[in-house]
Parts: structure tokens; sequence; C-alpha cells
């Protein structure tokens, strides 16, 4: 009976919307904790320093300033964020408080440009 | 099925001479979503991402006659969020069914109904540690039924918990994926239907060049008429090959080929279960990120 079926839609719906609420602290970076800023700069088509480091378990902001004239995209599959920097401008990626580790980024559109994040 | 093992093994040859001549170091690191055919990986994409893709899965041959059927998904998603991905979009069906029992006759395409996904990144994978796992859900509404082709309002609920582990550096991934799929069904003669699905898959996946991957997976799946996992009606392997090549950093597509090489239908003493499932599913992807 189409009743039914309304039933069940709402309490699956239901059921959905309590998981993914339970889910949303843990969504999101903690932004009440200070974050960390490291600096990065691109220039001649690479990163400088090609090796930055950051505190574990603490969120970070890593900031780009981009010195080339043309657009640069800091992308990173692992620290799953991507951002365009314009050129000759800077721009600021956050970052969730992360495990000790090496997280390697990338320009995505200059396949030779890359860097990575040492966390400790 | 042997044409397409056969090519996907001579392919393999090829690019593994290729990749030995390459550092898989060098690579850069690869989302592991859609690197495993019907098996989906633990990938959430990257915070702000957005990605339209056009993914059609077709299932061909039952018991008897002529069956082929195809659903695609219109889908738009995005990763608002470091551990969340949202995704929605519409589904289109087409059917050519003729003398198959308990099938009527029909040709038709047809809009289907719409879905959503929500992803929630569990495990994340580091340096440190290989294995990362993601939590799905994904409420489906349809009016047309997926295997006949008829007018229907059918309510799915898939649940999978995807993961997988990378075995070598940039070259070597195994997926699991754990499945229940609840769905209730109104039938045109007023019945309420309730069903559901239970299994999970094994695959794995070689990356042959940094924008390939080549795989096989198997999947093991459960039929039941209910959805509180009683009333069995029968099961069925499914196995094939899978391929992922990226294009451009921004665009790629994925395909996958399942044939059912083992199966029972409760009461029926044929092999192969050819009333729930299918003898081959095919799925391809198209995706393109912006």
């Amino acid at each position: 009976m189409p009743e039914q079926i309304g039933t069940t839609t709402m309490k699956a719906i239901a059921i959905a919307s309590v998981a993914l609420g339970l889910m949303g602290p843990l969504a999101t970076p903690s932004r009440a904790q200070q974050a960390t800023e490291v600096q990065l700069t691109y220039a001649k088509g690479q990163f400088q320093p090609a090796e930055i480091s950051a505190p574990a378990d603490k969120p970070i902001a890593i900031r780009v300033k981009n010195l080339d004239a043309k657009a640069m995209e800091f992308e990173s599959k692992s620290l799953r964020v991507e951002k365009v920097v314009a050129a000759g401008s800077e721009g600021v990626v956050n970052v969730r408080p992360l495990k000790p580790g090496r997280y390697e980024f990338y320009d995505d559109f200059n396949e030779k440009a890359r860097g990575a994040l040492v966390v400790q | 099925m042997r044409a397409l093992a056969l090519a996907a093994f001579g392919a393999l040859v090829i690019f593994q001479g290729q990749a030995r001549a390459d550092d898989a170091s060098s690579w850069r690191e690869i989302e592991t979503k859609y690197i495993f055919g019907f098996t989906t990986g633990s990938g959430i994409g990257l915070e702000g991402e957005k990605e339209f893709t056009v993914e059609s899965i077709g299932r061909f041959g039952k018991r008897d006659g002529h069956y082929a059927a195809s659903e695609t998904k219109y889908e738009f998603e995005f990763t608002p969020s470091q551990f969340i991905q949202i995704e929605f979009g519409a589904l289109g069906s087409t059917h050519n069914i003729s003398g198959v029992t308990d099938l009527d006759d029909r040709r038709q395409v047809a809009l289907a109904g719409a879905f959503a996904e929500f992803r929630y990144l569990a495990i994340e994978r580091t340096s440190n540690n290989p294995l990362a796992v993601t939590l799905a859900v994904e409420p489906t509404i349809r009016r047309i039924d997926e295997t006949g082709g008829e007018r229907i309002r059918n309510f799915e609920l898939e649940t999978v918990i995807n993961a997988d582990l990378e075995l070598l550096r940039n070259r070597l991934y195994a997926g699991f994926n754990l499945l229940y799929e609840p769905e209730v069904t109104k039938t045109p003669a007023g019945e309420t239907e309730r069903e559901s699905k239970f299994g999970g898959s094994a695959a794995l996946s070689v990356r042959v060049a940094p924008n390939v991957v080549l795989g096989g997976e198997v999947w093991y799946l459960r039929h039941y008429d209910a959805i509180s996992l009683t009333n069995f009606t029968g099961d069925a392997v499914m196995l094939g090959p899978t391929l992922y090549v990226q294009f451009t950093p921004k665009m790629f597509m994925t395909a996958a080929w399942n044939a059912q090489v083992w199966g029972r239908e409760i009461g029926n003493p044929l092999s192969l279960n050819l009333a729930e499932f299918q003898r081959n599913r095919a799925k391809l992807k198209f995706a393109y990120e912006f």
C-alpha cells in the first residue's frame, strides 16, 4: 500500500539522517584549535621549499604564495584538498588535524611541480 | 567474456612492460573510488571538488528468450568537507525483453527515478596506514522496475562499506565491499513486495601506467524475499575484469564486466541464479571534475 511505502521511506530517510547527523561532528576539522600556519612559495614552476613540516593532531593552514605569472592549483589526494591560486597572489589551504606521516601535494596544472608535507 | 579476459591480460602484459620502465614512487597518488569496477573504493574526492558523471550499468541474459536492460545515472557529486561526499541525480532506464519467462515483452526507454548518496570517510589512509574505509548510504526511488521495466513504486536503501588497501605504493590495490540493500516495491497489481540483497566483493587492481589501472573482481550476492534477511531465495557469484583510464587530470572513465559463474535458485535444480540476477552485467562510467 502507498502508505506502507511512505512509512518505510520516511523511516529509512530518518535513519540515514540520524546516521549522518552523528557523523557531523566528525566531518569537519576542529576550528576551535588554533591552526598551525605553514608558508609555501610557488615560483618558476616549483614549490619552495619542496618539503614542509607541521605538528600532528592540530589543524594546519598552508599559505601558498604564487609568484609566477600564471595560475597554479595546489592539490593533494592524501590531504583531500585543492585550491586554485591566481598569478601573483596567495591562498590559504585549511587542512584537518593529521596523523603522523608524509602527505604529497602538487600543482595540478604542472606535472613537474611536486612537494610534501611531513607531519610529526 | 573469454575475449575480454584475453584483451585485459594482453593489455596487462603490454602495460607492465611500460610500467617497469617507470618508477611508481614518482607517480601522483590516485583516487581509489573508481578503480575496482562494480566494487567501490574508499575515495571521497577533494574538499571543494565537484564532478559530473554518467554511469550506465547493463544487465544481459536470463534463462530463456532475449533480455537486455540498462540503468544510467546522471549524477552530480561534490565534497563539502575532508570527510563527507554527497551525490545525487536522475536515473534513466532501457529495457529490451522478449520471450523471457515471467517477464512481459517490452522495448522502452524511460526516466526511471532519482537517487542520492552520502559517503563518510571513517578510516583514512596515511603513509603509515594502507587501509581506508568509507561508509555509504544511497536512497533511491524508482517508478520503473529495474528488472522487468513495468511501472511500479520502489524505494531502495543501499548501504555499503567500501574498504581498500594500498598493497604496493602507487601500484597495487585491493578493494572490498560489504553490501546490504533492502527495498520495498508496490506492484501494478497493488501488492507490496519486500526484498533485500546482501553480499560482498573483493577486487584487485594494478596500476600499469600512471593513468591506467587494470584489475579483476568477484562478487557474492544473496537475495531474500524480506528486508530482514529471512526467506532466502538464491545466491550468485559474479566475476570479471575492470579498467580505469584517467584521460586528463580532470576526466576519467571506468569500465567493468561481470559474468555469473555460479548461482542457485531455491527450488530450481538448474545451475545459475537467473531469477534475481543476470548472466552478465557491464558498467561504463565517464566523469568530469571541475
